[in-house]
């Protein structure tokens, strides 16, 4: 653009610019692509949010109208709650029970064994998880054995009772899902050094009061980053329940990214779509400011 | 005190044991029921080991009833090209930032970055208008267009953290020696980078495998679907019942994963970068 703009003037002065220009050019790939994919979409579905739209038909600009309408939608309702039950859900197995695993595992001899086998499931995608528990707990697989062992009433498809497949697909998740913290917390743990735990068994500290004082401090860089990351994660459920459940039954075990989907791509109400989109864009942002924060303390 | 710390850990040891058996049961179910056939399962116990291998037959059904193969393929192709592209085009971004005389550098950067602060939920609906409107919805340059863009801001992360730990007189003194920006970037700087293009490769490779959520929006016949979405039509309504069948799709979609699961689990004592997505 500059070159444009310049006068004519000595070829000096000209190539000179053009050495200035150069160096923006390898920038520019990346940002076209950044640009029209993420900055104009971020842009686009907050302009949506405020409208009704259906996709066909001329947008309305109908300005919060989307935003109350999620509090009155029952539908909504019990996505959040399900939503909030997945968050739980993560911070318990993915994040607390992994933490409980990986100080046990480096009091062990056989580590990396540990290691790999806690991780397997992670060499698998959500997807697939979904799938193979799925099939696990279709008729002729868990629930049989069951049946087969005398508990006859236990003997159903569990993903179809609603409310409790929930459940069952955050513990799925989090069979899939642990292995990455728990890695990250062994390398944090293996990290830590010797000297002040060791001056802390001196002074009689042991057992859970050591590590509650002593060691858990310590791991606190780690555990900051594993947390934010599950908890943004665990906001974002999606796969896991649209192979498992798709949703169902009634639209009883949707979460927030499901419903967003939904009402976007099955209703067709791309503005109330994007609303939801929306606020869920606010809550992960809203926790990876954390993140990002510590990330970036110290950056120029 | 030994004897203490011996018997607890025998304990630990125990109870780690356990847990351990319990994650991998789901793995023994998959591979003694992968084989077997439909009505093999249907009418024995799960546990029962396999009378004979079918794999070919259910091999057959996966690639009848969801395009198995080519959903594999169009994801092989998407991890390869995509990830390959994203890693290009975030390293010269990358390389400018770091060593190339620009004003706004933080800013360049942050624009970027930015790539990965939203939910991928505010992407997919204005992503499917425009592909609606330029022909590229069900397409497979539409589907590598949007990963590549997916895959920079990771990339320039990782990038631009390695490139800020080269050491400037080397830069200088290829200077000196009369030898371009563009030399410089190529014979030093993703020369040096071969570790972190690694690891970059292996993540976002991973990820555009695994992604479902854009397979889903932005495609709709087997010719430009990924794996992930072709795997998602086996279950719920529309699926099958066939179990054997589709716990072989799942071995199967799983070989890449799970290849660099082996490749990545050397250098799983020096901690990685953490991905968010």
């Amino acid at each position: 653009m500059e070159i444009v703009k310049s006068k004519p003037s000595s070829k000096l002065s000209m190539k000179r610019k053009i050495e200035k220009i150069t160096p923006y050019l390898y920038l520019v790939p990346a940002v076209i692509l950044v640009v029209i994919f993420c900055i104009y979409s971020d842009f686009f579905s907050l302009i949506v949010s405020f409208t009704e739209w259906d996709g066909l038909n001329e947008m309305q600009f109908i300005g919060f109208q989307n935003y109350i309408q999620m509090f009155q939608d029952p539908n909504f309702l019990l996505s959040s709650i399900n939503t909030l039950i997945w968050v739980f859900g993560t911070l318990l197995i993915p994040v607390f029970i992994a933490l409980l695993f990986a100080i046990a595992i480096t009091h062990v001899k056989t580590q990396s064994f540990f290691k790999i086998v806690f991780y397997l499931p992670n060499a698998l995608s959500q997807t697939i998880a979904g799938i193979i528990l799925t099939t696990i707990l279709s008729t002729y697989g868990l629930p049989h054995l069951l049946g087969v062992m005398g508990f006859e009433s236990l003997a159903k498809d569990w993903l179809t009772v609603p409310y409790i497949n929930t459940l069952i697909m955050v513990v799925s998740s989090g069979w899939q899902g642990i292995g990455l913290n728990l890695i990250l917390f062994i390398v944090g743990l293996n990290q830590i050094p010797k000297e002040p735990i060791e001056a802390a068994i001196m002074e009689g500290a042991k057992g859970i009061r050591l590590y509650t004082k002593v060691v858990l401090p310590l791991l606190k860089p780690i555990m900051l980053i594993v947390l934010l990351m599950s908890l943004v994660n665990s906001f974002k459920s999606f796969d896991t329940i649209w192979v498992m459940t798709n949703g169902g039954p009634f639209r009883t075990s949707e979460t927030l990214a499901v419903t967003m989907y939904k009402e976007a791509f099955v209703n067709n109400q791309l503005g109330y779509g994007s609303a939801i989109a929306m606020l869920l864009s606010v809550t992960v942002l809203i926790i990876s400011w954390f993140l990002l924060r510590d990330t970036f303390k110290g950056e120029e | 005190m030994k004897t203490y710390t011996e018997n607890s850990r025998k304990t630990i040891t125990i109870l780690l044991s356990f847990f351990c058996f319990l994650w991998f049961l789901p793995f023994l179910y998959v591979v003694i029921n992968g084989v077997k056939t439909r009505k093999e399962y249907n009418l024995g116990e799960f546990w029962d080991l396999p009378k004979g291998i079918s794999i070919l037959e259910n091999y057959e059904y996966i690639n009848d009833r969801i395009d198995f193969m080519m959903g594999f393929m169009n994801s092989l192709l998407y991890g390869a090209i995509a990830t390959t592209l994203a890693i290009l085009f975030a390293s010269l971004a990358a390389y400018a930032i770091s060593a190339l005389k620009i004003k706004g550098k933080m800013f360049w950067f942050m624009l970027i970055y930015s790539g990965t602060i939203f939910p991928f939920q505010m992407y997919i609906i204005p992503i499917f208008r425009m592909y609606s409107n330029v022909d590229l919805y069900d397409s497979k340059i539409g589907l590598l267009a949007v990963y590549t863009a997916l895959c920079i801001p990771f990339c320039l992360f990782v990038l631009r953290n390695y490139f800020y730990s080269i050491p400037k007189e080397l830069v200088e003194s290829a200077k000196m020696d009369g030898a371009s920006d563009f030399k410089i970037y190529v014979s030093i700087f993703m020369k040096m980078a071969k570790a972190p293009i690694a690891a970059c490769f292996l993540f976002q490779f991973t990820w555009v495998w695994n992604d479902l959520l854009f397979g889903l929006t932005l495609s709709k016949s087997a010719e430009a679907r990924p794996i992930m979405s072709s795997l998602s039509l086996l279950n719920g309504a529309s699926g099958t019942n066939d179990v054997p069948s589709a716990l072989l799709a799942a071995i199967l979609a799983s070989i890449p994963t799970f290849f660099i699961f082996l490749v990545l689990n050397k250098s799983f004592n020096y901690g990685f970068p953490t991905t968010s997505k």
